[in-house]
């Protein structure tokens, strides 16, 4: 193992997005703020309470989760499509670096993308709107979790894209709706039958109602189905991101 | 014996029907200045890809050191340094912190590779630039990164791709004299040109190639000597009959006075024409000579110039 490698290519990933932190750091939370504004204090009088939890608090950790998978994806995903497209991925390429360093070391950098915004949603709530967490360590978990494997899809899908026009095709059609449809703004028990059955065939469904109950202690499904389901998505797209970039597909030629 | 710096045997490379390499032979011992000339589209990118992992080979071998550059990648990449021909660009980091990053990358702790980034700024003229970004930086200024990229891990073998390729005089002059210094510091180096001078100037054996093909190899001199052709050209106040007999081993055309005499080595042929003219009583007024260079060896195998 390369450490000394690894270890700045990972140091490289989280300067690179903090160094443009308005882009990457501030957008989410503003955002954020701006639904629990406008979907929570405006529409909380006219919707009842979901599970027995106001509005405002039901939506948090539904858009800590999304506010956590959309960076960790945006993460890795643009910083490997840049590195192509400006000729820089050469450096990592020619240098003594194995596919497996290189591939951790944009996850890691995309997982800390993550943590950090889904983290700052998560105090945004705790401090503005009081939501309570039920089980910290729980969440800090599931919000991991779900940093690692989204920042692993985000390097699959950044490899395979040629172009920006492909990258936020898939993210626009993909994993936008995903998330919407995984319950942010709704208990799928509201939903008739047949799209209650499409939800559990999303996998954004099980995280946002792990990290809902790990915070508020509600939830539609066992939160084990939850966990299992972080764990084996986190699995699947490291080992995928790995394979991936040891193959050098549409990197090397 | 001492394994050669680097080694590439019978290399291959097909992109779809296109034959980019087509059986590939290069040798270079260590220490050797090497240049490998050819025109655009010759091959001489997708073979210093294939040796540094940018590009997977079809068939054949690439060794440095000895070491297969696939099977033991890390031992082979850590002792080369590439100077790309294009430029990478980032919107990110002071050129300090990327050559830290690059340094890093080899293994190379930020305590450790700082002396050698002072160095190198320094001897290239960067050191007023270390806090800018590579986009704030001139054309000729990001040469010298990319040089110093390069450089940053005090690679053994050189790799350097068209390193002069839009560069002024001046600048060209310079990255001339820094390649000579470090050839005398006993680095071995691997420049690909399409500039004839270049190859002649700096480069002990170069390989002509073109089409994938290695067309010839040797060093310049023995190149231009064996394949080139120059020119004398003598002005004679008075051709005598018996000028036919007495060139007979050359090959001349004669318009008016004039004589055209196509030599292979100026230098070696002159005096002995000067002398079979003189003792034969003919009086030279002028004598011209056009000195035979690698592009002349250049038409001669491929019958194109290198940059036609």
């Amino acid at each position: 193992m390369n450490w000394i490698g690894l270890k700045t290519l990972i140091f490289r990933e989280v300067g690179r997005f903090f160094s443009v932190y308005r882009q990457t750091v501030l957008p989410g939370l503003i955002t954020s703020a701006l639904y629990i504004a406008i979907f929570g204090f405006t529409l909380e009088q006219r919707i009842s309470e979901i599970h027995g939890i106001p509005y405002t608090l039901f939506i948090l950790p539904g858009l800590i989760m999304m506010n956590t998978l959309t960076n960790a994806t945006a993460n890795t995903s643009s910083s490997i499509l840049q590195m192509k497209l400006l000729q820089q991925l050469p450096d990592l390429l020619t240098a003594p670096l194995s596919g497996i360093e290189i591939a951790l070391a944009y996850i890691i950098g995309g997982a800390v993308r993550g943590m950090v915004n889904g983290v700052l949603v998560l105090l945004l709530g705790v401090l503005f709107v009081g939501m309570p967490v039920h089980d910290p360590l729980g969440t800090i978990l599931f919000i991991f979790l779900v940093s690692w494997a989204f920042s692993s899809m985000g390097l699959l899908l950044g490899q395979l894209a040629e172009s920006w026009d492909q990258l936020s095709m898939m993210q626009n059609f993909f994993l936008t709706p995903l998330s919407f449809l995984g319950g942010v703004f709704y208990s799928i028990k509201m939903l008739p039958d047949w799209a209650q059955t499409l939800s559990y065939i999303n996998p954004i469904y099980y995280m946002i109602n792990g990290i809902r109950y790990t915070t508020l202690g509600v939830s539609d499904s066992p939160v084990y189905i939850s966990y299992v389901m972080a764990i084996v998505l986190t699995i699947i797209f490291t080992f995928l991101a790995i394979l991936l970039m040891q193959s050098g597909k549409k990197i090397k030629y | 014996m001492i394994d050669p710096a680097i080694e590439i045997k019978g290399l291959t490379k097909s992109y779809g029907n296109l034959k980019a390499l087509n059986g590939v032979d290069i040798t270079i011992k260590k220490g050797e200045f090497f240049g490998l000339l050819g025109p655009n589209g010759a091959g001489k990118t997708t073979t210093i890809n294939i040796l540094t992992g940018l590009v997977f080979r079809d068939e054949g071998t690439t060794t440095v050191f000895g070491k297969d550059t696939v099977k033991d990648y890390r031992f082979t990449r850590s002792k080369i340094g590439i100077a790309a021909q294009e430029f990478s660009v980032d919107w990110f980091f002071s050129i300090e912190k990327l050559l830290h990053f690059h340094a890093g990358y080899y293994g190379i702790t930020k305590k450790e590779a700082q002396p050698q980034i002072e160095s190198l700024f320094n001897r290239l003229g960067l050191t007023e630039k270390r806090n800018s970004k590579l986009r704030e930086l001139s054309g000729g200024m990001k040469r010298r990164f990319q040089l110093a990229k390069a450089l940053v891990h005090d690679p053994e073998i050189i790799i350097l791709d068209e390193p002069t390729a839009g560069v002024d005089v001046e600048l060209r002059r310079d990255l001339w004299k820094y390649l000579r210094e470090l050839h005398s510091k006993g680095k071995t180096i691997l420049l690909t040109t399409h500039y004839i001078e270049e190859a002649e100037l700096l480069c002990e054996n170069v390989a002509i190639i073109n089409q994938g093909k290695i067309l010839k190899r040797g060093s310049p001199k023995s190149l231009t000597k064996e394949l080139g052709t120059a020119g004398i050209s003598i002005k004679v106040l008075n051709i005598k009959e018996n000028i036919k007999s007495i060139l007979s081993g050359y090959k001349y055309t004669i318009d008016e006075n004039k004589l055209h005499i196509s030599v292979k080595d100026p230098d070696v042929s002159m005096p002995e024409i000067i002398q079979l003219l003189t003792t034969e009583g003919m009086h030279i007024q002028k004598i011209e000579s056009t000195k035979s260079t690698l592009e002349d060896v250049f038409l001669n195998l491929t019958g194109k110039g290198i940059n036609e």
